[in-house]
């Protein structure tokens, strides 16, 4: 069978060496290829090179066979002309930022077509209903549009030139999960009318399930696994993938410990002549390191780069266990469920609102909330819900309009009593000082010997020589334990994480909870959740609000909640969430 | 829609020039009362190479109620200018309104040329540099603007005026020549002058704001989509344009600096060179009618340049009108 | 460029091919050569007190002469005095003048920018005011203006470049300290209980005090070409006073006698100019890819 598109020895050369090892990769017309791997896996590295846009400073090699033409990957700017826009066209993550803030977005779409003003703008209306968007929006500014028509206007620019593949690189990543689900449902569609082929770049398993045919597995730059979506997610064949399904949390049930992937991606360029995965490798062995593993196929059109795949099928996970919760106790006073280790409240949160200069929609209209002494109780909500500024009025670097805040014992001193634990690792720690100062710097403002460091470290999980590092040394998921370190520094009651783990990769994401919920228990804490994933809200709390524009839509015991969802937005969210794991019903 | 979106900029435009008219009167106050405070007697000045007599200096005073107090003075002063009778020089007894007019032209012709030689030359050579980044030529030309930007306008203009007027001979030493060429080829000089240090730093800023514009997603995305080089530019200068146009608001307001400078060293009559007279021979009339005017200029086109960023960049408009 | 531009272009990291490493710490032969200039005019300013008196000695019945004349290697002016002399001693002139302009500028720029970028409210919005006033008028003018008017002098010339050179101080440290403010790094600090004081010398300064160092020598330059401009319309300086400004401005009548007279101190002032702002150039870039790598 002649395939639409194929790739031959892809690789990619950066500045310090490879990124990407070399790499073959087929499509057919109207099929789904998924390319899945964590940050640093190089996916996001091929997807450009198939467009010949990668940065200055880093090359291609490799051919590429796209409808009987061949082109040279290493080609120039001219042998891309007839290839970009007809042949292959690219969709990039952020809608935010790949449409031109000063073009309106009718003028957009139809820079790449030609023939007379009336016949471009008629064929811009029809790609805007294509992709679902009335003709108005061609008049519009991109700025005057939600994240989620952008990207639908960014669909529907990509394809005004009929490509024959579609390259979507994270198309929804920057998107809420419910506008998530309509874009990749858009683009499954028109795909299907289009007979077009769609190659997927994605760190998320549930998306690469629910809309691949087939999926290829990158780590550190080399291709480690690809088959069938039901395969490699099912039956995966490589111990990287077993483990990465296992790290992700499930949505339907509460694991009492995640499973997790030791250490963190090393630079494809480090790697050699080994097995890129052999330093977290439970089943490495000495030929694992002695050579690199080539492709073996192990089913029809499976294959997997594990010199003990076969063997390892069966035990790829480790620990993922189901285990006893403790149940949630009702409130004296009001007879309503408030906690689960004890009824006191801790923070009580009354009537809370507040509304940014200039905007329309108040961020935080009447908000009311409580969260027991030793709870974890998660808030969850798409961008815009408010969640993230009820979490800054509780801690103190925002102030409600109108509403109260109370914390048992007393509001005095509510800063030290109350920690915050952001989103970006990257800015999470001041880069000018070592993690060692900062945590000292910490420990003395609470009053507290700065000896404790030590002690801090280890506490996260982190050695004791860490103290000496500055935050450039340390990976995202390390900076995260440290900023949790500070936090604990201060010993508060409270600690709001605010989407802290949602910026690391799904491995780490998972050391990172499992941490927490150590930490919960050790040390008698207690957590306040804000995430906009149900799944690691699944994972982490025993009751849960819901917000939505401002107000608290839905509230009670996370088991509750998302098993028998009772407001319709709770369960739309819910609806919209991909599983990669395999539907059990 | 039409009327939607132009009655707010209509209202912005209107309080920009309620801002620029406020800001002309606190100018004037403060000009005014460092005459008023300099140190030195107005009075004597005023009486020139006639004899110091006590009773000729209180004639004086009298006659320019120099004896009123600040407010006074200062009231009379706005309300004659505002019938446009800024008073008479003190040095040549002419009313200042017709000196000034007389000057204006040479001024406003140099000051135009250097501005389209260097926005023409600044915003070609910018782009140059951007889309080459690193090559030859934008080292070169990157070097040069910084040399263009450090050196003086007059340092320049003296350095200019010795090659190609006393060693070459190809210009004229000095004088603003009759008729039209003869004009341009007397003003060559100095408006070349004024425009190497406009033009390097239209170079720099050109430079920075193409360069970022070319790393923004949206021109991957658009190369992704086979749109060819010519395109890809005409999308990026549109998006480059808000800040340079803003930039260029301010070259406006700087040219009249440099015109002084320039005119000083060609010796040629312009306003420029008359507000250096005005200045050293506390020729205050002069002095405060000249600011003002530049000060009219320089907010007037500060207020032009706010209503044309608020045409390019659609962001702000809408900004403006839900304001 | 006339006089008084200090406006700021915005930089772009250059992302031009080469990877980010130790070659962009050793500055380019141009930043070198940009420093040797600079330490041969500190060194003649400092030697002021040993050139002065050879400087001010004059010959007016030599008049001014060209090269060549016996002990005077670029000629005498017009009062026959020495070309080179006066340009050595015009260094301390060129210097002195600028390098307090941009230190009390960037003392009003960290007081107040910073106080007002940290704390916000109506310190914040007076210090807007401020800034916008002083922006929005004709700032060369102002310095003709209000030299000339106050009588010149050297010390009030420099005042008043400082109070016209601080607002674009003012604004840089404030939006500085206000990108600084909402860091997580610093509200973390923030809600930890670390006293504001210590947030604002530990954290922020730190990492604001790189752009201000540089632009304090990029404001070297630009008062530098003030400074020597206002000379040269008889400003600032008083008459007779060794300055390269000056030296020009009598030049202007000596160009066909001795060019000399104009070319030494022109090309002192551009060469001066250029090594400070070259160097502050340089400086700021690698301040900003070290901020960037860490
Ligand atoms: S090759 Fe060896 S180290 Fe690599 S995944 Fe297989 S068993 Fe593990």
């Amino acid at each position: 069978m002649s395939a639409l598109l194929s790739v031959t020895g892809l690789s990619v050369l950066g500045p310090r060496g490879r990124l990407v090892e070399p790499v073959d990769l087929a499509l057919d017309p109207g099929e789904t290829v998924a390319i899945v791997g964590e940050s640093g896996s190089g996916k996001s590295m091929t997807a450009k090179a198939l467009t010949g846009l990668l940065p200055s400073g880093v090359r291609a090699a490799g051919t590429m066979l796209l409808g009987g033409r061949e082109l040279d990957l290493a080609a120039g700017e001219t042998g891309w002309r007839g290839i970009r826009g007809g042949g292959i066209a690219l969709l990039l993550q952020d809608p935010f930022t790949s449409l031109s803030p000063v073009h309106r977005c009718g003028d957009q779409i139809g820079w790449g077509l030609t023939g007379s003003r009336r016949t471009r703008s008629a064929r811009v209306a029809t790609l805007l209903a294509e992709v679902g968007l009335p003709e108005r929006v061609a008049g519009q500014y991109p700025f005057e549009l939600s994240g989620g028509m952008r990207q639908r206007v960014a669909l529907a620019a990509a394809l005004a030139a009929d490509p024959q593949v579609l390259i979507a690189d994270e198309p929804t990543t920057a998107l809420d999960v419910t506008t998530q689900k309509d874009v990749l449902d858009l683009i499954a569609g028109l795909q299907r009318s289009r007979d077009m082929g769609l190659i997927l770049i994605t760190h998320d398993l549930g998306v690469a399930r629910s809309r691949a045919d087939r999926i290829l597995v990158m780590y550190a730059g080399r291709l480690v696994e690809q088959g069938s979506a039901a395969a490699v997610l099912d039956t995966p064949g490589h111990p990287y993938s077993a483990r990465l399904l296992g790290c992700e949390p499930p949505l339907d049930r509460q694991l009492t410990r995640l499973a997790s992937i030791a250490g963190s991606v090393p630079q494809p360029y480090d790697v050699g002549a080994a097995c890129a995965f052999a330093p977290r490798c439970m089943l490495a062995v000495d030929a694992c390191v002695a050579a690199a593993p080539p492709l073996v196929a192990i089913g029809p059109g499976h294959a997997a780069a594990c010199v003990r795949t076969g063997e390892v099928l069966d035990d790829p996970v480790g620990p993922t266990v189901d285990g006893p919760r403790p149940e949630p106790v009702e409130s004296p006073e009001t007879g309503e469920v408030i906690g689960a280790t004890g009824a006191v409240p801790l923070l009580r949160v009354a009537d809370l609102t507040r509304r940014f200069h200039g905007t329309e929609t108040p961020a935080l209209d009447g908000v009311s909330l409580e969260v027991a002494q030793g709870e974890s109780v998660a808030v969850v909500g798409e961008s815009g819900s408010g969640k993230t500024t009820l979490a800054r009025c509780v801690v103190g670097l925002e102030h409600p309009d109108s509403g109260s805040i109370e914390l048992a014992g007393g509001a005095d001193g509510r800063a030290q009593r109350v920690q915050i634990v952001f989103q970006d690792p990257y800015s999470a720690l001041n880069p000018g000082l070592t993690i060692g100062t900062t945590l000292r710097e910490t420990l003395r403002a609470a009053g507290r010997p700065a000896e404790l460091v030590e002690g801090l470290l280890e506490l996260v999980g982190l050695p004791a020589a860490y103290a000496r590092r500055r935050p450039k040394a340390l990976s995202g998921g390390e900076r995260q334990r440290v900023a949790i370190a500070r936090a604990l520094a201060v010993e508060p009651d409270l600690l709001v994480l605010d989407e802290s783990v949602s910026a690391l990769d799904v491995s780490v994401q998972a050391q990172v909870l499992n941490l927490l919920r150590d930490l919960q228990q050790r040390l008698d804490l207690t957590l306040l959740f804000i995430t906009h994933d149900l799944a690691v809200a699944r994972q982490v709390s025993q009751r849960v609000y819901v917000m939505r524009a401002g107000r608290v839509v839905e509230h009670g015991p996370t088991d509750a909640v998302l098993a028998r969802p009772q407001q319709d937005y709770t369960q739309r969210l819910l609806a919209s969430v991909p599983s990669a794991h395999r539907t059990e019903d | 829609m039409s009327e939607g979106r132009a009655r707010p900029l209509v209202a912005y435009t209107l309080r920009r020039l309620l801002g620029a008219v406020a800001l002309l009167f606190v100018l004037s106050v403060v000009v005014f009362s460092l005459i008023y405070w300099a140190p030195g007697d107005i009075a004597r000045n005023l009486l020139g190479n006639r004899q110091v007599t006590p009773e000729s200096l209180a004639a004086v005073r009298r006659q320019y109620h120099l004896d009123q107090p600040f407010v006074v003075q200062y009231a009379g002063w706005l309300r004659a200018a505002l019938h446009g009778d800024f008073g008479r020089s003190i040095r040549t007894g002419e009313p200042v309104g017709g000196l000034i007019r007389d000057r204006i032209g040479v001024t406003a012709a140099i000051c135009g040329l250097a501005f389209v030689l260097s926005v023409v030359g600044g915003v070609a050579a910018g782009i140059a540099c951007a889309v080459r980044r690193g090559s030859w030529l934008d080292r070169i030309l990157v070097s040069g603007s910084v040399l263009g930007v450090s050196a003086p306008a007059f340092a320049v203009g003296l350095l200019l005026l010795y090659v190609f007027a006393v060693w070459l001979g190809w210009f004229p030493f000095y004088g603003t020549g009759d008729g039209l060429l003869d004009g341009l080829w007397h003003l060559a000089l100095p408006a070349l002058t004024l425009a190497i240090g406009l033009a390097a730093f239209v170079v720099k800023l050109t430079r920075a704001a193409v360069a970022r514009e070319l790393d923004a997603d949206y021109v991957v995305f658009a190369r992704s989509r086979g749109l060819g080089r010519g395109a890809v530019l005409r999308i990026v200068l549109r998006n480059a344009a808000v800040p340079i146009v803003t930039s260029l608001g301010l070259l406006l307001a700087y040219l009249f600096g440099g015109t002084v400078l320039v005119e000083v060293t060609f010796a040629l009559p312009g306003a420029g060179a008359l507000m250096q007279d005005a200045v050293e021979f506390k020729d205050f009339p002069v002095v405060q009618a000249l600011t003002l005017a530049v000060g009219l200029i320089v907010t007037l086109s500060a207020v032009v340049v706010d209503v044309v960023y608020l045409l390019v960049d659609p962001r702000l408009r809408g900004r403006v009108s839900h304001r | 460029m006339s006089m008084l531009t200090r406006a700021r272009t915005p930089r772009t990291p250059d992302t031009s091919g080469t990877p980010r490493t130790v070659a962009a710490r050793r500055p380019p032969l141009t930043v070198i050569a940009a420093m040797v200039v600079l330490a041969l005019v500190v060194i003649a300013a400092l030697l002021h007190p040993l050139v002065m008196d050879w400087a001010l000695t004059q010959n007016v019945a030599l008049g001014p002469v060209g090269t060549g004349v016996e002990g005077h290697v670029f000629g005498t002016d017009q009062l026959g005095r020495d070309v080179l002399a006066l340009s050595l001693a015009g260094a301390r002139s060129a210097l002195g003048g600028p390098i307090l302009v941009a230190l009390g500028s960037m003392l009003i720029g960290v007081v107040l920018g910073g106080t007002a970028g940290y704390r916000g409210g109506s310190l914040d919005f007076l210090a807007g005011r401020y800034t916008d006033l002083l922006l929005a008028l004709p700032a060369t003018l102002l310095a003709i203006v209000v030299a000339g008017v106050l009588g010149g002098g050297y010390w009030v010339t420099a005042v008043v470049l400082i109070v016209l050179f601080s607002p674009s101080d003012v604004r840089l440290v404030r939006a500085a300290v206000m990108e600084q403010r909402p860091l997580p790094y610093i509200e973390a600090a923030r809600v930890s209980g670390i006293s504001g004081p210590r947030v604002l010398f530990r954290h922020i300064a730190p990492n604001v005090l790189p752009i201000v160092v540089a632009n304090a020598l990029l404001n070297v330059a630009f008062a530098l070409v003030a400074f020597s401009s206002l000379s040269y319309l008889g400003l600032g300086v008083p008459p007779g006073t060794p300055d390269w400004g000056r030296q020009l401005a009598d030049g202007r009548d000596l160009l066909g006698s001795n060019p000399m007279v104009t070319i030494v101190p022109g090309l002192l002032i551009i060469a001066t100019a250029t090594a400070v702002n070259l160097v502050g150039d340089w400086l700021e870039g690698r301040l900003n890819s070290e901020a960037v790598e860490r």
